[in-house]
């Protein structure tokens, strides 16, 4: 089968595959108890204000009518209006996408490259006390409940030694400063950018370390690493140029997962550093019951993470000469 | 150099450009800065059901009339004076202050009818309720607007006259274009607002949104240097910085650093001895407006027997429930009017077993049951008089009575109402009852109570009650017992009913103080709810930077507050 072949044919499945959840979503939203409006209303309002606040929502139509809206909106683009901020769905994620790419992707990238590089040293002296600290130490701050963490690494370098901001993304104080320049602007994203960061990487690193490991050692009892030493390369030739990019190769399918469920960010870490990404977005429209919202994130995610699938597989074949469709 | 060296060089320069920009300073000394939980909702004031919106929007948009944060008493604020009752033509005359919007431009009569006439041919939620009676609105001149009534009707004071005031300049091109869709309601509380024009003391600059709002001091303030219900109004300060926090932790710790003057968020019981020993920080604790009660389906058995639900009220501890379930912060409730709202608040009311101890409280229930029929296996008082452990008790059929549930929040929701439902639970079994608590989540409690009428009993409360007491009507009335109407309890009473009917017309404050009060006595009597307690707002400020915050209920997020706080070193502006 052709690449080409191949690649009509996983974009028929993503179709089929995303009708369904679209279908699903939909269904699952109505079936949860409770409704946008019940925690909108006091005691002042009469059961009319109710009534009328379902109608603006489009929520007094028969769910048919409503499922049929919702196929025909998503169709043309129109993933609605949010309840809870009265905005186009469109406009709210598109607000919040960038922020969370920016940290969850370099984030990735970042642990992916610290995972590789300490990957392949502790492969390479395996069984040594380098090895054993790498891999201990992985396993533990892979393990670390990310909230404590992020409120110890607050706690600390925020708080107690001042390096750094408390949360969010942007000191207002140089935002709203009008002699405050775009290279000002820029450098203070990146100064509350470097905790959420650090937090993340000491999260993350460690999976990729322990792949890139194992992927390593698998690698280093080849023929062709034999060769090379054969050959008479130095230690370090063969390490980082024959041994390492081939079993960089699952990091690689682990990186473009993670890249592509990165744009749901983490509701956890978004929350306590107060990044004003699309993880707590989708928490709280879930917990809000705000439908469009919900869907539109969901459909979002689940978009990307399809897409990345079949890029992540064209890429394989790419690096992987072994591998064709 | 090579490639080390390169790296080496970028990540020494990337961390002396962030402290750079770390050390970047400006004088901010009349900037206040607040700290909220949770980013507002919208700018659109029609929209905005969220107490965040409207900590921004309050301080933008300005009702005719505000209460007094001593008295709570209404106090004119874009009017000039108290409004003028004309009983014959069932007509009120109020007379506006000289104002201005923010945009330079006179306030007029002619905003304060398009605001009644927007929300009457809207509908608009939230407000609709309180301008449904209005028949008509004059606007002699500039300055006087006459409300003529269609009936009598308590809540004009209270709930029309603090209706926020828009500008007819901004609005009536949104409006006109909202009525031309096919859905003009979503039209118009869906229209971004992104510069709010307002009366108020400050006006938005920027809306950075997920980061930080930014408002500044409206020069064309009414109140500016103005002695107002004996106070000197300023805003005292140049600009008011909003930014948000996703937990209460980093809140908190960014009070204490110093990046906010003000968490406007209640502190938590957790935190409050942590603060309590910061030299710079003052906490301000102030009664809300609130009502968390026990609450019955006296639709069905067993909770459709009075006597019963009077048992159960016997058996709850309140002092337990406040003193170590709210830590001290909050306090007993008897009636279902706070009792800060001190003219509507019904004080003679019985207290079932209030001070008593467990052994006077079980029987005493016990007595309520037994006269009422009910019989045990083992009674839980023994032919001594002692307590013991009740088994199996009988309905006066003599039919035993099945197991019911207790519905409360999840404690993650409201570890509060959580944890009453669980010792209310333990109390109850101590008397023979099959109670079981059982925590949902709180969309599901309110779909299976309020939708659904199937429950036995719930936890609820209400955290932002109005002052005027008309949620009381709607509360028990029995036209409010249908699905997801707000008699959720399915409480008829006739009687109450017509005191209820009676009390909406009632135009003298006394006769319709003398209403309330007696509905407030059958409530307490029949027990469609227990009113349980109200937690306190606990509030932190900075002392370090700013003084001058105003308490009154609900805590020192007040208009007040806003207009009357200043620098500490301020000379006096």
């Amino acid at each position: 089968m052709g690449l080409k072949r191949f690649i009509f044919r996983r974009l028929v499945e993503i179709a089929v595959i995303f009708f369904v959840i679209m279908t699903v979503l939909f269904v699952l939203f109505r079936l949860a108890p409770g409704d946008p409006v019940s925690r909108m209303v006091d005691p002042s309002m009469t059961p009319e204000d109710a009534r009328l606040l379902m109608a603006s929502m489009g929520l007094d139509q028969p769910v048919w009518t409503q499922y049929l809206y919702y196929l025909k909106n998503a169709a043309t683009g129109n993933m609605g209006v949010s309840f809870h901020y009265g905005q186009p769905v469109s406009h709210i994620l598109m607000n919040r996408l960038p922020n969370t790419i920016l940290l969850f992707t370099t984030s990735i990238i970042l642990s992916a490259l610290l995972g590789v590089f300490l990957g392949k040293i502790a492969a390479w002296k395996q069984g040594e006390r380098t090895d054993t600290l790498m891999t201990i130490g992985a396993l533990f701050c892979h393990t670390l409940f990310l909230p404590w963490l992020a409120l110890i690494m607050i706690w600390f370098f925020a708080y107690w030694v001042g390096w750094f901001p408390i949360t969010g993304m942007v000191s207002p104080d140089v935002w709203i400063d009008p002699e405050a320049g775009f290279v000002v602007k820029a450098l203070d994203v990146l100064h509350h950018m470097a905790l959420p960061l650090m937090t993340l990487i000491m999260i993350h690193f460690g999976s990729y370390l322990l792949v890139m490991r194992s992927s390593m050692l698998e690698t280093l009892k080849d023929d062709y690493i034999l060769t090379a030493r054969a050959k008479g390369l130095d230690e370090k030739t063969i390490r980082d140029h024959h041994a390492a990019p081939n079993a960089a190769l699952p990091v690689v399918t682990s990186v473009g997962l993670s890249l592509a469920f990165s744009i749901n960010g983490g509701a956890l870490t978004e929350t306590v550093f107060t990044w004003p990404g699309l993880g707590r977005e989708l928490v709280f429209s879930v917990s809000h019951a705000d439908y469009p919202l919900a869907q539109a994130a969901f459909l979002l995610i689940a978009i990307v993470v399809l897409l990345a699938n079949l890029v992540v597989d064209v890429l394989y074949a790419y690096l992987d000469p072994r591998i064709r469709y | 150099m090579d490639g080390v060296n390169r790296w080496r060089s970028l990540i020494v320069f990337l961390l002396v450009a962030i402290t750079v920009s770390a050390c970047h300073e400006k004088n901010d000394s009349h900037t206040l800065k607040i700290g909220l939980a949770e980013e507002p909702r919208t700018l659109n004031v029609w929209l905005a059901s969220d107490a965040n919106s409207r900590k921004v929007l309050s301080l933008i948009y300005q009702p005719l009339y505000v209460h007094d944060p001593e008295t709570l008493d209404l106090v004119p604020w874009l009017a000039e004076s108290m409004p003028a009752y004309d009983a014959q033509s069932l007509s009120y005359t109020v007379t506006l202050r000289e104002a201005r919007w923010s945009d330079g431009t006179p306030f007029t009569s002619r905003d304060v009818a398009f605001t009644g006439n927007l929300i009457q041919a809207f509908k608009v939620p939230r407000y609709a309720s309180n301008w449904r009676f209005i028949d008509r609105i004059d606007t002699p001149n500039a300055h006087t607007v006459v409300f003529f009534l269609k009936q009598p009707m308590a809540a004009f004071l209270s709930g029309t006259l603090a209706t926020p005031i828009v500008q007819e300049k901004e609005w009536s091109g949104i409006s006109k274009k909202a009525k031309t869709t096919e859905k003009p309601l979503a039209s118009l509380i869906n229209h971004r607002m992104k510069y709010p024009v307002g009366t108020g003391p400050f006006t938005l600059v920027q809306w950075r949104q997920g980061a930080y709002l930014h408002l500044r001091k409206n020069p064309h303030f009414f109140g500016n240097g103005k002695i107002i219900n004996g106070r000197t109004m300023g805003p005292f300060v140049d600009d008011l910085v909003y930014s948000v926090y996703g937990t209460s932790d980093v809140a908190i710790l960014a009070l204490k650093k110093g990046d906010i003057d003000m968490f406007w968020w209640p502190v938590q019981p957790g935190y409050i001895s942590d603060l309590s020993r910061q030299k710079k920080i003052r906490l301000y604790t102030n009664e809300k407006s609130a009502l968390y009660f026990m609450g019955f389906n006296l639709r069905r058995p067993p909770f459709s027997d009075a006597a019963l639900r009077r048992a159960v009220a016997y058996t709850i501890d309140k002092d337990f429930i406040v003193s170590r379930i709210l830590q001290g912060q909050g306090t007993k409730m008897f009636s279902v009017v706070p009792a800060e709202n001190r003219f509507w608040c019904c004080t003679a009311l019985p207290r079932y077993g209030d001070g008593w101890t467990r052994e006077d409280r079980l029987k005493a229930a016990y007595q309520v049951l037994v006269d009422a029929g009910y019989s045990w296996t083992v009674p839980p008082v023994d032919a001594a008089g002692n307590l013991q452990p009740a088994r199996e008790i009988r309905l006066p059929g003599g039919q035993p009575m099945g197991r019911f549930t207790i519905l409360t929040p999840p404690a993650d929701y409201d570890p509060h109402r959580a944890t009453s439902g669980l010792m209310i639970q333990e109390w109850l079994r101590e008397l023979g009852l099959p109670a079981y608590a059982r925590p949902m989540s709180f969309s599901s409690l309110l779909d299976q109570v309020k939708g659904h009428h199937d429950f036995d009993a719930f936890i609820l409360g209400y955290g932002r009650l109005r002052l005027d007491p008309d949620y009381v009507r709607n509360l028990f009335h029995s036209d409010n017992d249908r699905s997801r109407g707000w008699n959720m309890s399915g409480y008829h009473n006739p009687t109450f009913d017509e005191l209820a009917d009676r009390s909406t017309s009632e135009m003298n404050p006394f006769k319709r103080q003398a209403l309330v009060m007696e509905m407030q006595r059958l409530i307490a009597r029949d027990l469609p709810y227990i009113p349980l307690y109200k937690p306190s707002v606990v509030e932190a400020v900075r002392t370090d930077r700013f003084d001058g915050w105003v308490e009154m209920l609900e805590g020192i997020g007040n208009i007040w507050s806003m207009v009357q706080v200043k620098p500490v070193n301020d000379d006096g502006a």
